[in-house]
């Protein structure tokens, strides 16, 4: 009889918590968004899978090795290359071998929309600041802006690693919801005859150009802000690759086995770390309405810097200003949302290529605030 | 005193009395004086202004870059007498255009073939005759009556 008590008190059904139904049903939620309509399946599956994972109950502390926060387990050990900000670096390497900055390199001012759209990690950390987080966590939050889960994982990895969990979720969460959350404030900020603005059709771009983009952008934003270094690195190196037109074959492995491999082992773990009895807090919650804070916020700075910049250029090289809200570095979500809004105005304005450019430099400029916000914040 | 600090205090001060009128914001700790004390603003600005200046350099540097491209690109041309070729539209095409050139020539080399290979590629395969893999005890024979 004490051999059956025993067990069931090992069973699932005897530590389940109100807390573990809640985040089952997110979890199944994710697969759901991810099956059904189609949002970022590559990130919301692994992850959706990854909080039911997380969320089986289980006797904590009786030394099962079985949870993600134990030492020991299985899904411990996988969930070092999040905590120590190893799979951030190597996803970078791949989307380096994957980008083609050729839009970018063809439109070089299209890169201040990048800059100018992380204006959300800014306000959003010195808002974090007035809630009562400490610097390390509010910068950590802030980055939830930048729109990049590898970038929000590493710096949150080096600031803030009590808040890896929700900040990683919230990240991938709005990435995911990109098609959800942009298009209606870049409605509230365009007029339609905005949103129906030509662009002039991007020029060719010279393999000597494509070649000396990856070399250059990584002596200079690195040399700006050095703690950027672990992402960029590998984001010029990846591209390197791919330019280089000599590496096929690691620029292949770049860009699909390894991106593949880690990403499951990212998106599974960072699902997984949402155990319910640690990740349930008020402060969780806190944390994913700053990031939707941020988020808007990023897209609307994208898109006013697009308008005032059209101030100031001439009527052949006008923006679209759509194209701003492309400056979130979730690549390439952001540019599609801007393409889709374009057809719908007009069905013949494709601005997909257009809106890689901010796209792209929205992923360097994220990285390089990180980088700052690094170099602010780390205790040394 | 620094006008900059004063204005900074001041701003501060705003902040923390609309802050303090609004209950909702009161009840989950709203208190914009954090931002001055844990130096929000002077990180926000200074890393907002640091992002954009890497980004603004890069531009200059590639906007300049493609100026040198072309000039040089001109400066061979010309050296090699290929006065024609130093027109605007034949040194900057746009991405369309070589699109459909590159479409063209695909279409050129790798699909469209109007003639097909004649030559036939199934050949027949001479076996020599073995016990070993002879068909006949392969089937099934059935029992005769007799």
């Amino acid at each position: 009889m004490e051999g059956i008590k025993q067990f069931f008190d090992f069973t699932g059904f005897a530590n389940l918590t109100t807390g573990h139904i809640i985040m089952i049903m997110v979890g199944i939620l994710f697969i759901y968004l991810a099956i059904k309509k189609e949002y970022e399946p590559l990130l919301l599956i692994p992850i959706g899978f990854g909080i039911l994972i997380g969320n089986i109950p289980f006797l904590e502390d009786a030394g099962l090795k079985l949870g993600i926060y134990e030492d020991g387990s299985v899904m411990n050990y996988l969930y070092y290359g999040v905590v120590k900000g190893i799979y951030p670096p190597l996803i970078f390497l791949g989307i380096g071998a994957m980008t083609d900055f050729s839009a970018l390199l063809s439109n070089p001012k299209l890169m201040l929309l990048g800059a100018a759209a992380q204006v959300g990690i800014f306000i959003t950390f010195a808002g974090a600041l007035a809630i009562g987080f400490t610097q390390q966590q509010a910068a950590s939050i802030g980055i939830i802006g930048g729109a990049d889960g590898p970038t929000a994982i590493f710096l949150s990895s080096r600031l803030a690693p009590e808040l890896i969990g929700p900040i990683a979720i919230a990240a991938y969460s709005y990435m995911a919801l990109v098609p959800v959350i942009q298009p209606p404030i870049i409605k509230l900020l365009t007029s339609p005859s905005e949103r129906k603005m030509r662009m002039k059709p991007p020029r060719s771009v010279s393999k000597i150009e494509k070649i000396i983009f990856p070399i250059v952008g990584l002596l200079l934003t690195t040399f700006i802000s050095p703690g950027a270094l672990p992402l960029l690195g590998m984001l010029f190196f990846g591209n390197l690759l791919k330019e280089s037109g000599v590496t096929k074959r690691l620029a292949d492995t770049a860009r699909n086995a390894l991106i593949d491999i880690v990403t499951i082992l990212l998106g599974l773990t960072v699902g997984a770390s949402t155990q319910a009895t640690i990740f349930l807090t008020p402060q969780s919650l806190l944390i994913f309405v700053l990031g939707a804070i941020s988020f808007a916020i990023a897209t609307a700075g994208g898109v006013i810097f697009a308008k005032v910049m059209n101030k100031f250029l001439s009527d052949e090289n006008k923006i679209n200003p759509m194209v701003g809200a492309a400056g979130v570095s979730a690549v390439p979500d952001s540019a599609r949302v801007v393409q889709s809004l374009g057809l719908k105005d007009d069905p013949s304005n494709h601005l997909l290529m257009h809106a890689m450019a901010p796209n792209v430099s929205g992923v360097i400029g994220s990285a390089v605030a990180a980088g700052i916000l690094m170099a602010f914040l780390l205790n040394i | 005193m620094n006008p900059i600090v004063d204005s900074v205090k001041v701003l501060a001060d705003t902040l923390s009395s609309a802050g303090n009128q609004s209950q909702a914001l009161h009840e989950i700790g709203f208190n914009p004086n954090n931002i001055i004390e844990n130096d929000g603003l002077l990180i926000s600005v200074v890393g907002y202004v640091v992002v954009f200046l890497a980004l603004l350099m890069l531009y200059i540097i590639f906007s300049n870059l493609t100026r040198f491209l072309i000039f040089r690109q001109r400066k061979r041309l010309k050296g090699a007498g290929k006065e024609s070729d130093l027109q605007k539209e034949k040194l900057s095409m746009t991405g369309e255009v070589n699109a459909a050139i590159s479409m063209a020539l695909y279409l050129h080399f790798e699909e469209i073939h109007d003639l097909e290979t004649t030559v036939l590629t199934i050949k027949k395969v001479q076996k020599t005759y073995s016990p070993w893999s002879s068909k006949i005890y392969g089937l099934r024979e059935y029992p005769k009556r007799r």
